[in-house]
């Protein structure tokens, strides 16, 4: 666990110190910046949704399950410009509340 | 600031319901001291992932930091190098947003400053939440192992703004998905994430940056 917390902490000061140490003159070229602008937008769907759908590489085969209704639930209403924890607690509200039904 | 402590309360909560020691999360959020990519890493530990594919995750979730480095490195000019090294370690996505909304090119005083309350904020949140998190049984009868990929989910959708967003999102979410069916472990995340990415910044329009 050291190890890990500890890699974490290189690779990610490897994402803040060069650029800054180097005083970068000039923008980064354009490409690159929308690149690095996507990035997070294509890693937390890539993360999220094996969670919910595939959770241990078993696709969900039922439309019951109660993490996807609480995955609608959550980005309907975080992208609705809801305050994400609030999102978030609904999410976990529905989730919680189908569990205790099924 | 009150929304980091309590993100950072929720994230210390999670942390130790997941099974890491109070020290471990309270290190990593000194250390690392980025939330999305803690959030991210926590449950990929938790489910015993390589330390390996724990700390590439971390890396490519925390690339958009160099942006943020680049955009600020100019207002720093005045600073020694070993203040700059110290510097970086707080190099974070709201203070930076407090920085670049009060002036263009930031300010270096106030992004510190920012950077400072954030800070404290964040770890002051954590150590709450791991106090709190202890204190809570059998976490999935609440959905509560829920919460990591609903905080992933809510931190997009806050973020997609042009069709060029939703098709990266969709488009990674659904490459992610095909790969984590066929191969194990959750390098899912990190090839969907680079590539799908990487063709809509080669196919996006460059000057479209809003």
């Amino acid at each position: 666990m050291a190890l890990t917390i500890a890699g974490m902490a290189l690779a990610t000061y490897l994402t803040r110190a060069p650029l800054l140490l180097a005083l970068a003159r000039r923008p980064l070229p354009a490409r690159l910046r929308l690149w690095l602008r996507l990035i997070p937008l294509a890693v937390l769907p890539a993360l999220a949704v094996p969670m919910v759908l595939a959770p241990g590489g078993q696709l969900v085969a039922s439309a019951g399950e109660p993490r996807l209704w609480g995955a609608v639930v959550v980005f309907v209403l975080a992208g609705r410009r809801v305050n994400l924890l609030v999102s978030v607690a609904a999410g976990v509200a529905v989730v919680a509340a189908l569990r205790a039904i099924g | 600031m009150p929304s980091v402590f309590v993100y950072a309360t929720v994230f210390g909560g999670l942390a130790v319901q997941a099974g890491l020691h109070v020290v471990e999360v309270l290190a990593m959020s000194v250390l690392v001291f980025a939330g999305a990519s803690q959030f991210v890493a926590v449950p990929m530990i938790a489910a015993g992932a390589s330390p390996l594919s724990v700390i590439l995750t971390t890396y490519v979730v925390n690339m958009c930091h160099y942006l943020m480095a680049a955009t600020l490195a100019p207002s720093f000019g005045a600073f020694s190098r070993r203040r700059l090294a110290l510097i970086a370690h707080v190099v974070i996505d709201e203070s930076f947003a407090v920085a670049v909304s009060r002036s263009r090119p930031p300010d270096a005083a106030v992004f510190l400053g920012s950077a400072a309350a954030i800070f404290v904020a964040f770890v002051g949140g954590v150590t709450v939440g791991t106090l709190i998190g202890g204190l809570v049984a059998e976490p999935e009868r609440y959905g509560l192992d829920f919460a990591f990929p609903a905080v992933f989910l809510a931190l997009v959708a806050t973020r997609l703004r042009h069709r060029r967003d939703w098709l990266v999102a969709v488009g990674s979410a659904l490459a992610a998905l095909a790969i984590a069916v066929r191969l194990p472990g959750n390098w899912h995340i990190i090839i969907a994430g680079l590539t799908v990415s990487g063709a809509g910044a080669l196919f996006g329009d460059p000057e479209d940056t809003a």
